[in-house]
């Protein structure tokens, strides 16, 4: 790339040229098929606003998670490998609660809403205790490690959330929701109305938008706006950004680094529990490997954005949730993942800090 | 005496509990082998470091400890062969057998302690060879040993060898050259497929696998070169999260290349716009679309090697695989190691420390970044290709993202950048994945259905107890609670490179800066 940079003009052009040949040489092997793309388009344009809106929602779960990413990052530049699967478990927490409860499909909104309230706030408090404790036990004591200690700790704690989410999924004795295989993926009952709303205001199309998706969509908003403020504006907040940016001054300056840390942690995890009951209240089937798909999506989503920053990862968020959505539909959806990797790498060939980050500076 | 037993106790500690623990779910004449091998060990430990000026006082040193590591396993064997195998629901085994197993793991492993500690205390270079040779008995009389213990472990060895394979090629890339590769499977799967694809009858090309073995290494490490150029502006997690795009990326390539059809682009697209998209110029699989990698079912099956004398290797029969595997580890541990000590290796460690520094002394950064990936995704190539031909079948589920976490894993735990370190960090990390942690599974599900659950009158519970906390289902948690221990303990790896090491504690004692790009 340093090559790049020192080229002529028209070097430069005919390297993109090659390489653009490249890609409409190969790319139809993964879906990449320009002509029967763009009559896919023109001739039925509601199907791409339709993978448009689903990539909103799903963008937003995947941004909430990704929150969770990046603050972590932000502050002790650790990739918390098992962010993911504290999601995962947030979403078991969540259908425990429902089932507790005894509401299933159909119930009345007047009984659901309660329901759901009481799982949000019982799945949030569990994770972001479980990410304090595994904060304090497994992060802390390495701080002044080298680098890829945490990593590999972070690494050992996924896998042992991974482990005690197939554990919960075999608890069928005490809890029947969980149904007869603990491996299996676990129906998440379907609470939320679906009333199509542009059918509902008398708009006749195919496209499918209804109250669910919205409901999904404004929470995960919600909550990243809410997070949005509490960072920017509050006296926390502002701790945490002295915090992230210098954590020795943030010391000197009187902050009690550690409880700021630890606050992180269990911010981070409460969204990873609200996003768990998210997902589970919006795609209606949780599994325990999910978390790892999904981390990984997410993390993807952290750097694309400029990982450290929070606008960012909720940029990349919604980039990568439309991004799939519109490959699933017009490439392949065997290659999404590729693809979306691929833009990854593309985007952070050229802009190196992610696309909201701070270029990388040379400090000498 | 009394007390200095007892400070060879503690001080056998964690080996000695390995080797019980190594009795107590294997049984048998594991004790033996196991005593043989961790005695050998042992030896070396007791005696690095310390002033041994004659075989006699490295004999003494190495049996104090040996004996510690003896006693461990005596009573281990007893408490195998007499308690647990009957609580666990098999037949016990009668006393004097039992005693025969214990005696013999009591007998062993003092001697190959003093063995080894002995040729430590020779002089210069005789100590060197001494050293080697000991280790390469062990190496070549494996597999024989192994036999006659009827351990069973041959199997599971190469595997583990496989993997210290791609460790060592890892430690090139993060522990030498500092650059986190988080998609290091990606290589082994190249290589592995190169190899599937020139010795399967996928293609029909069924080319001889000792013909195929360096191309797969080529094609790796020209694939290093190809993935490592976009990561070259990146820095820290930004390369770490490119490098897993990429593992990511080659798995799903492998899944999906079922049919090909390769059209030129320009021809098909002017073709397409007047309205005859038959002019597009077909370049590859014109008559039907190629089935590269046989998607999910993978290719199968893939050539084996063949040796005169030998003829070709056959599934049943570990020894010869053992042999080549063994060969071609040590020829990458002697390779790397000189590339080591080499003007790249010297390179690859001044871009570690200071990339701008390095870069004014005249380092050439693009080389010696890239260099240092096509040479980590060499010895993968290697460890891939040995792969395809050993399990004669390979899918692309193999090379998944978890499959490089657990190869850095491996090299973070043993001592980023030490070889012998990350060697260790294989072996430990594959023992306990794919030896221990089964076969404790099994023993600890025999307690619980002979002796745990008969015992529970409420139904829910045994229910709970038989489903839930099935062993076998607690794999991932233990294997995670061990790295976690693992890393809270010894944060700098198992054998820390003595020059990380100095950059990880510097003398000053100032405020620990923590700099962002670092």
């Amino acid at each position: 790339m340093q090559a790049i940079s020192s080229m002529k003009t028209w070097q430069k052009w005919l390297l993109y040229a090659v390489v653009a040949y490249v890609v409409l040489l190969l790319g139809p092997i993964a879906g990449l098929e320009l002509p029967r793309i763009i009559g896919d388009i023109t001739n039925n344009p509601q199907v791409l606003i339709q993978q448009i809106l689903v990539g909103l929602v799903n963008g937003a779960i995947i941004a909430v998670i990704a929150l969770g990413y990046t603050m972590v990052y932000g502050i002790i530049e650790l990739i918390n490998f098992a962010h993911g699967d504290l999601y995962m478990l947030g979403a078991f927490a969540s259908l425990t609660v429902v089932g507790a409860f005894g509401v299933g499909e159909g119930a009345t909104w007047q009984s659901s809403l309660p329901v759901m309230l009481v799982a949000l706030l019982v799945s949030g408090i569990l994770c972001a205790v479980l990410n304090a404790i595994t904060e304090k036990y497994a992060y802390r004591p390495l701080r002044n490690a080298p680098r890829l200690a945490p990593l590999i700790s972070a690494i050992g704690v996924s896998f042992i959330f991974q482990n005690l989410g197939l554990f919960w999924g075999g608890l069928r004795s005490f809890i029947p929701v969980m149904g007869v295989n603990a491996a299996a993926p676990k129906s998440f009952p379907d609470l939320l109305p679906r009333i199509d709303l542009l059918n509902y205001f008398g708009i006749q199309s195919n496209i499918q938008f209804t109250t669910k998706d919205l409901i999904v969509l404004v929470f995960a908003v919600v909550l990243m706006a809410g997070l949005h403020l509490f960072v920017q504006y509050t006296r926390l907040g502002k701790a945490m950004r002295a915090t992230a940016q210098n954590r020795d001054a943030a010391k000197i300056m009187g902050i009690n680094v550690d409880a700021i840390i630890v606050l992180t942690f269990l911010i981070g995890g409460a969204l990873a529990g609200a996003a768990g009951l998210l997902v589970g209240l919006y795609n209606n089937t949780i599994v325990f490997t999910m978390g790892f798909t999904a981390g990984l999506r997410a993390f993807t989503a952290a750097v694309l954005g400029g990982i450290g920053n929070i606008i960012g990862s909720m940029l990349g968020g919604i980039l990568i949730g439309l991004l799939s959505a519109l490959s699933d539909q017009y490439f392949s959806s065997r290659w999404t993942n590729a693809w979306v990797f691929a833009v990854l790498v593309i985007v952070l060939a050229f802009r190196p800090g992610g696309l909201l980050g701070d270029s990388v500076q040379e400090k000498v | 005496m009394k007390k200095q037993i007892l400070t060879a106790i503690k001080s056998s500690g964690v080996l000695g509990a390995i080797a019980a623990l190594t009795v107590l779910i294997f049984g048998g004449w594991s004790g033996a082998v196991i005593g043989w091998l961790l005695g050998t060990g042992l030896g070396l430990v007791r005696t690095t470091g310390k002033r041994v000026y004659s075989p006699g006082v490295g004999a003494k040193l190495g049996a104090q400890a040996g004996l510690a590591l003896g006693i461990w396993l005596f009573v281990a064997s007893l408490v195998e062969g007499l308690w647990l195998r009957p609580i666990s629901g098999q037949s016990a085994v009668a006393l004097p057998q039992t005693l025969q197993f214990a005696i013999a793991g009591l007998a062993l492993a003092p001697l190959a302690s003093a063995l080894t500690g002995a040729f430590q205390g020779l002089q210069g270079n005789s100590r060197r060879w001494a050293v080697l040779i000991t280790l390469a008995f062990i190496l070549i009389s494996f597999p024989f040993v192994d036999r006659l213990a009827q351990t069973n472990w041959l199997s599971h060895i190469i595997e583990i060898q496989i993997f210290v394979m791609l460790a060592l090629g890892l430690n090139i890339v993060v522990g030498f050259a500092g650059l986190l590769d988080l998609g290091y499977a990606a290589f082994f799967a190249i290589g592995a497929y190169t190899t599937g694809l020139l010795s399967s009858p996928q293609l029909n090309i069924e080319w001889n696998f000792w013909l195929v073995i360096p191309i797969a290494a080529m094609v790796a490490a020209i694939a290093g070169v190809i993935l490592g150029t976009p990561t070259l502006r990146l820095r820290g997690d930004y390369l770490a999260i490119v490098t897993l795009g990429f593992g990511e990326i080659v798995p799903v390539v492998f899944r999906n290349l079922t049919a090909v059809r390769v059209e030129e682009p320009i021809s098909k697209l002017i073709g397409t716009l007047m309205g005859h998209p038959e002019w597009g110029i077909c370049l590859l699989g014109c008559d039907r679309p190629i089935n590269l990698t046989g998607g999910e079912a993978g290719i199968n099956p893939i050539g084996r090697p063949a040796l005169p004398f030998i003829g070709t290797f056959s599934s049943t029969d570990y020894l010869p695989w053992y042999y080549l595997i063994l060969f071609l580890v040590v020829f990458a541990y002697f390779a790397i190691s000189r590339l080591k000590d080499s003007r790249l290796g010297r390179a690859w460690t001044a871009i570690r420390e200071d990339e701008l520094a390095a870069s004014a002394m005249g380092i050439n950064l693009v080389r010696t970044k890239l260099l240092a990936f096509a040479m980590g995704a060499t010895f993968s190539g290697f460890a891939g290709s040995f792969y395809a031909a050993y399990i004669s079948a390979i899918f692309p589920s193999v090379f998944d993202f978890s499959v490089s976490v657990i190869i850095l894993c491996m090299v973070i735990l043993g001592g980023l950048g030490n070889m012998n370190g990350v060697i260790l960090g294989a072996i430990i990390i594959m023992a306990a994945d794919r030896l221990y942690l089964p076969q404790l599974a099994q023993t600890l599900k025999r307690i619980l259905n002979t002796s745990v659950l008969p015992n529970i009158a409420n139904p829910q519970w045994r229910e709970f107890l038989a489903t839930s906390l099935d062993p076998i289902q607690m794999r991932l948690f233990f294997f995670g609670l061990v790295l976690v221990i693992m890393m809270i303990v010894r944060p700098e790896g198992l054998l820390p490179d003595t020059m990380h090491q100095a950059e990880l504690h510097p003398t000053d004692d100032g405020i620990q800066d923590s700099l962002p790009n670092s």
